[in-house]
């Protein structure tokens, strides 16, 4: 995994994580060099002055799609007095480019020989992520006078990296060099693109016409500026909070990505390095948190998911009629079917999840149009989960793979091998129902319920959906309720048992409304009580079960979107203060993270560590993650769309201060909110 | 008759395509083979379709050999995984064929969903 030395840049699915020297020395299973299309195209970029490597001084990311490197010839471990100095700036965005400045500050001339080592493995990203390069084409590389090109070939399936340079330069197969003589105080330049390709046998590259913006620099500082213009403007008298809504702005326009094919419209893809893509589940979560600032992202994820939705029987795919997808790749394993990922269906969640969003949206913007225009999918959604879903014959939501090969086995957001089980620590047969899939249906049926008597002139078709919505919470406050423990089961094996362990799923049915009214307070009072709760989140899988460890992926660690999706729900029965109290938690938890909230930190107690100790392998920036702070501020002020207005009813932590949002986007044009928080007693003292 | 010719003459028959109804465009796929080139045109209107074997300018032009064609026709072969593989081509509005890819028909193989304790969903 990266670590938190490597220096990263992103535009969309193209990123370049790197050495703080700006190098790359990929090694099979390290995710640094320039990746595009889920394929690496450079795993060695290494600059050497007279064959000397180079020390960084230092470097800045200057914008998500931009970092420089200030250098001096010689390892760290020299006495550094450099009469060189050497300056690389570089952009991503659409292709790589890197431009390297030598300042001779001797007063004597030099004569230098510069060189760039260049290669790539062409390694597919599941190959990286996995640790398994086995590359079944063959690598070339080519030398021509004016570029070098890297390549790699299967059958028709050609990718290629392609390298030049402004100033004159020597290519060889192994890279570029260049020889230059600069007098006192001169300095010397050169630009270098290095272009990725993807050509069929038209010799057509696959993305033509699908980038967000022009690519070129202007251009993406023009986007960013717009973007960041467009959404409503946060003012706090708690400095730490506005500075997290700008980062998190910011990294929702890096992580914005347009797929093959939507004509350049933009979606948020789930998260880096591993997860440049669109994912159905993560990236309708993502929508949800941010619809109040950036309501554009909704609606391209529902045209493109719905684009995409399921057809047909696909055993390798998972896929069924009405499915929406789980996850899209366009990289070597996808392509051979190696990996089920074109697109790939296995997710359980991802389709009521869509008629959330849909519904959702309709009442923050008033786009009744994309309702009727998304009728047809909805309803097939709508089917997927009484047909298909429904694998044991009862009215649950059930998965269970049928590609047992490269399937996922657990197709829930908690999709780790381990993250179901029953109190004693085995695990469930399949299929199996967890608890918060069954929320997800029972508030996909009431909205959509709301949207076919409002939208698709179908009072009767409504009707239906809102009895068998009532019958489901019935069923499942008496299928799912642990009476001794007096929480709802993590999930049901299929002969009707209960994994009854306690854990975070139960703060998203209070979100889905689920819960019958009675046993709301029991769930609030789990949520925020010491066994979930760590004093910064709400833990995976709380303290006490045989399977919890602080740090195990879905057994322990606290998820920030978890939290805030926890927080929403908390505030929807009514709970402001325990909403308040996890808002607070994972908003101190971000200021050790510069604002950029991390997938995932451990479980360990508040008391113990002082500072939130984030997951070893988690992914940064991650857009559920990013979208967080988003919906805290939504959960917090108690943002909601009402009757055509949007009703401000704010209840802040202790000691948060004055908030304001101004030109939150709606139906109802453009509002501001403001909130005060309560003081903190010693402070009123003073 | 093979799998090609049924699958677009039963596309002509319908005249109508549900899942296309939000799709307008026109389709041509070439499908070569050696000096031959044989040419299957679809004029998609809000879901109405037209099938000819003319070689008319289109929105958008897929390019394969007829052999993986019959493959995809059967459903033994997946669309999206050959454009991705270089097997098949597309110039001029990819969205289109994504669209129409929907259409294609699954493994005739594959099981499906089955309910455990009932019958089976299919």
């Amino acid at each position: 995994m990266a670590s938190n030395s490597t220096i990263r840049i992103l535009d969309g699915n193209t990123f370049v994580v790197s050495e703080d020297t700006g190098d790359i020395e990929a090694t099979p299973s390290e995710p640094t060099g320039l990746f595009s299309l889920d394929t690496r195209f450079l795993s060695r970029w290494v600059l050497t002055v007279n064959g000397e490597r180079l020390n960084a001084l230092s470097y800045d990311d200057l914008q998500y799609y931009e970092a420089r490197f200030f250098l001096v010839p010689g390892m760290a471990t020299h006495y550094i007095d450099a009469k060189l100095s050497i300056i690389r700036e570089r952009t991503v965005g659409g292709s790589f480019r890197e431009q390297i400045i030598i300042l001779n500050h001797d007063e004597k001339p030099v004569d230098l020989e510069i060189r760039l080592d260049a290669g790539s493995d062409f390694a597919d990203l599941f190959q990286v992520k996995d640790e398994i390069v086995n590359k079944k084409g063959e690598l070339y590389s080519e030398a021509e006078p004016d570029r070098l090109r890297l390549g790699y070939r299967r059958g028709n399936f050609v990718r290629e990296t392609s390298i030049s340079s402004s100033a004159p330069a020597r290519y060889d197969r192994e890279g570029l060099a260049y020889t230059i003589h600069l007098e006192p105080n001169e300095q010397w330049e050169t630009r270098i693109e290095v272009q990725t390709t993807a050509v069929g046998p038209g010799g057509r590259d696959l993305r033509i016409g699908v980038q967000a913006h022009g690519g070129e620099r202007p251009a993406l500082q023009h986007d960013l500026e717009r973007w960041i213009a467009e959404a409503p403007k946060v003012n706090s008298q708690h400095e730490d909070l506005a500075s997290t809504y700008r980062r998190s702005l910011v990294d929702l326009a890096a992580l914005r990505f347009s797929p093959l094919s939507l004509g350049g419209a933009t979606l948020p893809a789930a998260g880096l390095p591993w997860f440049m893509t669109m994912f159905g589940r993560d990236s309708i979560l993502t929508c949800l948190q941010t619809l109040p600032f950036t309501p554009a992202l909704s609606k391209t994820t529902l045209r493109i998911l719905a684009s995409l939705q399921g057809t047909r029987f696909d055993d390798f795919r998972d896929e069924d009629p009405g499915r929406i997808l789980h996850e899209m790749r366009y990289g070597e394993t996808a392509a051979f079917e190696e990996q089920p990922h074109s697109p790939y269906y296995g997710s359980v969640d991802a389709t009521p999840l869509f008629l959330i969003l849909l519904d959702e949206y309709e009442r923050w913007t008033g786009d009744v149009a994309l309702v009727k225009e998304l009728e047809q999918e909805s309803r097939a959604a709508l089917r997927w989960i009484d047909d298909y879903a429904d694998l044991v014959g009862n009215g649950y939501i059930w998965y269970e793979r049928r590609n047992s090969d490269t399937g996922l086995e657990n197709q829930c957001w908690k999709d780790s091998w381990d993250s179901i089980s029953y109190s004693d620590g085995r695990l469930p047969p399949f299929p199996r129902a967890t608890c918060e899939v069954q929320g997800y249906a029972y508030d996909a049926k009431t909205r959509a319920a709301r949207l076919a008597r409002e939208f698709w002139n179908d009072p009767a078709y409504a009707d239906q959906l809102e009895r068998e919505a009532e019958d489901l919470k019935q069923r499942f406050n008496r299928d799912f309720w642990v009476e001794d423990g007096e929480y709802f089961a993590l999930a049901l094996d299929p002969d009707g048992r209960q994994c009854d362990v306690l854990s975070s799923n139960i703060g998203h049915l209070l979100w889905s409304g689920i819960v019958d009214h009675a046993r709301a307070e029991k769930i609030a009072q789990h949520l925020v009580g010491p066994r979930l709760f760590s004093g910064w989140g709400v833990r995976t899988l709380a303290v006490g079960e045989v399977r919890y460890n602080p740090i195990g992926y879905h057994n322990g660690t606290i998820w920030p979107f978890d939290n805030s999706f926890i927080a929403w729900g908390l505030r929807r029965y009514g709970f402001a203060e325990e909403a308040s109290t996890i808002a607070s938690g994972i908003l101190d938890a971000a200021t050790y993270f510069d604002g950029r909230l991390p997938e995932a930190f451990g479980g360990y107690e508040r008391e113990l560590t002082k500072f939130p100790v984030e997951y070893p392998t988690a992914c940064s920036p991650q857009a559920w993650s990013t979208g967080t702070p988003l919906l805290l501020l939504r959960t917090m002020l108690g943002l909601e769309p009402h009757e055509g207005h949007l009703a401000v009813d704010p209840r802040l932590p202790v000691g948060m201060g004055r908030i304001e949002v101004l030109d939150i986007p709606g139906r109802w044009g453009r509002v501001d909110a403001f909130a005060r928080g309560r003081m903190e007693m010693h402070k009123l003292v003073d | 008759m093979d799998a090609t010719t049924r699958f677009f003459e039963e596309i002509d028959r319908r005249g109508y395509e549900p899942r296309l109804a939000k799709t307008t465009g026109s389709l041509r796929i070439d499908l070569q083979e050696g000096p031959r080139t044989m040419h299957w045109f679809l004029k998609i209107d809000h879901g109405r379709i037209e099938v000819s074997q003319q070689n008319q300018e289109a929105d958008t032009v897929v390019g394969t050999s007829p052999q993986l064609f019959e493959e995809i026709a059967s459903g033994r072969e997946h669309g999206i995984a050959a454009i991705l593989r270089g097997d098949m081509t597309v110039s001029g509005d990819a969205r289109l064929l994504v669209q129409v890819e929907r259409i294609f028909p699954g493994n005739p193989d594959a099981r499906g969903p089955r309910r455990r304790f009932q019958q089976e969903v299919r």
